[in-house]
């Protein structure tokens, strides 16, 4: 046991000596940079793999860069290990996480513009400020849409009054008529949106919950649960999703993210098109859109700003963008890729792009964070009965400037 | 995997190691020095060796974090001042103040959310202190098949506290959670529970929760003291025509002590700081299921209040302090320790 404890330790203290040897050998030779990528996408649903397949290719391509892929296991964990590193010093070269990461590493300082690593005019909508562009879109979407059961629904309603009804029609025994992730603010956006309202004012950083559009909001989301019972009593995001797998729900309101794990359920069978249309102000839901996005950390030197150039430019390609669309189901971050030959096929994606096109830029201000935790527990609240929404509405607002004032 | 990712892992590691060991070493070197050289008492020079790795150890876990916690709560640190945050003994009183006169919650005060920590701890201690002491004392007993019940009933313990957490939020779910499913079809429809929307219910849902993970410690514990109880004290308790209540108060409980009162004392800094529970059950979804550390979570990592959050965590833990400075005194705990 001693001998191999000893051995043990003797390999590992060696191979740092014979490592650094290579390692200095490369960096003589001035050719061989080393870049260190972090990213969100898990391993559940065939991302990671996918991403590191695209990684090794690129290596492949370009023998003279290494890139280290890291999995952070949540978007949040990404998040918070970001900023530690950074203001330890320590930073990856490159991230590829979701758009709402722009606000909080902006703020801070943590990421640079990406304006010379690609032609940004050819993407769609960015991070901008006055003084640049700071994330490269990977992807585009992240938007929720509403996806229904073919076998259930034959024709999807377009207005909220007809999804009303047609809920009360197939909420029956333990089916319900419409699923969704009641409690996440989320999902509460879209309706906002359809009854004409905004979080935040022409400023892009003022709350503006406590308003008419948000009571009206508030009220039709409570009708839904507690007036018309076409919802479940209380549902999150796994109930609302193992309900509409099982075929106990005819339709859910859900992500693109979904969208190839339900394709694999239901296959034909799914049909995807917008959020009905509010009736009352005909207007659409517009659902937050966003997307995954590339951002570079400030500080790298200029070895690995090239290197972090061309696997931008990589993960950007026309290739890679297709493979996304095919695989995934995810619409391109390139504008050129909306040609993908899938797109114009599938009804899935058409669903999507159509859903997309009512869609509303998420805010990537910091302020937003309050905003959420403003609107979440108060959401719950009146779901349950316990507060009316005019006085939701009210301590929405409180709570929201409460956070901003907090994060001064 | 490529071999040259491997490498660099194992390199990392044993970089790490190589530094570790080298630092040891010339710390050992130095104190054997210093204590042949200088102080020119070679014999004592074998206790500081031994001492050393614990010391630096203790030094840099624990004092470091500390001086840096102090050094953060007399700063502005926030997103906005990530990079070049202002230090001063200003910037401590500020976050201070801050921390017992502002919002600390977004409706919460400092005292009321204090209150509802203290209450949180005190249900916790006590059921976890009585059930468990009732376990151990049956477990304790001759009792068939107590292996096994020993093994069931230590189960919770052994299971990872964030599965475990969801898994009982799964069992809270108002319509497929075990509880309300029980309820609806004994006492019908009308009767489910509305745990994750209703203030009461979730506070009791958490205290559900957190008894069923926090029991089998404690029962551990009450089990290992009592097997080092003699049975002459009760036989000749028996034949004084002691009682059972009598045995317990005036033989168990008092010779089980000194290994209670320390237990009893982690119990109360555990569940104090206990994050896990509140988090998984509330989600951050009601304030009063909030407990000091959550809303310190908040501060820290939801809203980037560096700064404020140092100073929040530096009250709490001087409460805690306190707490642990009267406790040990009243009861003797870790009185073993010092004699």
């Amino acid at each position: 046991m001693k001998k191999a404890i000893l051995f043990l330790l003797t390999v590992l203290i060696s191979i740092p000596f014979i490592s650094a040897n290579g390692t200095k050998e490369a960096t003589a030779t001035n050719d061989n940079v080393s870049i260190e990528m972090w990213t969100k996408e898990g391993d559940a649903d065939g991302t990671l793999q996918w991403t590191m397949g695209l990684v090794e290719k690129f290596m492949a391509e370009n023998p003279t860069i290494t890139v280290e892929v890291v999995k952070k296991t949540t978007v949040d964990e990404l998040r918070e290990d970001f900023q530690t590193a950074s203001l330890a010093g320590y930073t990856p070269d490159l991230l590829w996480t979701v758009s709402d990461h722009a606000g909080p590493f902006l703020t801070a300082d943590l990421i640079q513009s990406v304006d010379q690593f690609v032609d940004l005019t050819k993407f769609v909508e960015t991070v901008k400020t006055a003084d640049g562009s700071w994330a490269v879109p990977m992807s585009s979407g992240n938007h929720l849409m509403l996806l229904y059961n073919k076998d259930l629904v034959s024709n999807p309603p377009t207005t909220t009054d007809e999804l009303i009804k047609m809920g009360m029609e197939l909420t029956t025994g333990d089916q319900y008529g419409l699923v969704y992730n009641q409690t996440e603010p989320f999902w509460l956006v879209p309706w906002l949106g359809g009854f004409g309202g905004k979080v935040f004012a022409a400023d892009g950083v003022t709350p503006t919950l406590n308003t008419k559009e948000m009571i009206d909001t508030l009220q039709f989301v409570s009708d839904l649960k507690n007036k018309h019972k076409i919802v479940p009593s209380e549902c999150d995001y796994n109930a609302a999703d193992t309900l509409f797998k099982e075929g106990k729900a005819a339709m859910i309101i859900n992500g693109d993210w979904s969208l190839g794990d339900y394709e694999k359920v239901f296959g034909d069978k799914l049909g995807v098109t917008r959020i009905p249309m509010v009736s009352s102000t005909k207007k659409w839901p517009a659902p937050y859109t966003a997307g995954i996005y590339l951002m570079v950390p400030k500080g790298i030197d200029e070895a690995k700003a090239n290197a972090v150039a061309k696997l931008v430019k990589y993960f950007t390609s026309k290739e890679v963008q297709y493979s996304q669309v095919n695989d995934f189901n995810r619409l391109p971050g390139l504008l050129a890729a909306y040609d993908a030959p899938k797109l114009q096929e599938s009804s899935i994606l058409k669903g999507s792009s159509y859903q997309l096109e009512v869609g509303t830029p998420m805010p990537t201000v910091l302020e937003m964070r309050a905003v959420w935790d403003g609107i979440k527990p108060e959401l719950a609240q009146v779901l349950a009965g316990n507060l009316t929404p005019v006085e939701a509405a009210g301590l929405m607002q409180a709570s929201a400037e409460a956070g901003i004032a907090a994060q001064k | 995997m490529s071999f040259e990712v491997v490498a660099k892992s194992l390199s990392q590691i044993g970089v790490t190691l190589a530094l570790i060991l080298l630092a040891f070493g010339l710390v050992e070197l130095v104190i054997f020095f210093v204590y042949n050289k200088i102080f020119k008492a070679g014999d004592k020079a074998l206790t500081g060796m031994l001492l050393a790795p614990a010391l630096i150890g203790l030094f840099l876990l624990i004092v470091v974090p500390l001086i840096y916690e102090l050094i953060l709560s007399c700063s502005n640190m926030n997103l906005h001042h990530f990079k070049d945050p202002s230090f001063g003994i200003t910037y401590f009183f500020d976050n201070i103040k801050r921390v017992f006169t502002t919002k600390i919650l977004k409706q919460m005060t400092f005292w009321p959310l204090l209150f509802q920590t203290v209450l949180w701890t005190v249900i916790q201690v006590t059921f976890h202190v009585v059930l468990g002491l009732m376990l151990a004392l049956i477990l304790n007993s001759n009792i068939k098949f107590r292996d096994l019940y020993k093994g069931i009933l230590i189960l919770p313990w052994a299971m990872p506290p964030v599965i475990a957490g969801l898994t009982w939020r799964g069992e809270f779910h108002a319509e497929y959670g075990f509880f309300n499913i029980i309820l609806r079809k004994v006492f019908g429809d009308g009767a489910a529970i509305p745990w994750m929307t209703d203030g009461f219910w979730n506070f009791v849902a958490m205290n559900i929760t957190n008894i069923w993970m926090g029991v089998p410690f404690m029962m551990v514990i009450c089990l290992g003291a009592l097997q080092g109880v003699p049975t002459e004290y009760y036989e000749a308790a028996a034949m004084d025509g002691a009682g059972k209540g009598t045995r317990l108060f005036k033989i168990t409980i008092p010779l089980i002590k000194p290994v209670l009162a320390p237990s009893v004392m982690l119990g109360i800094i555990w569940t104090f700081n206990n994050f896990n529970v509140p988090y998984f059950i509330n989600q951050f979804m009601l304030e009063s299921s909030d407990i000091l550390v959550t809303a310190l979570y908040r501060a820290a990592f939801s809203y980037n209040q560096y700064g404020f959050a140092a100073a929040f965590a530096l009250v709490i833990f001087f409460i805690l302090f306190g707490i642990s400075i009267i406790y040990m005194k009243q009861t003797g705990a870790l009185k073993a320790v010092g004699d």
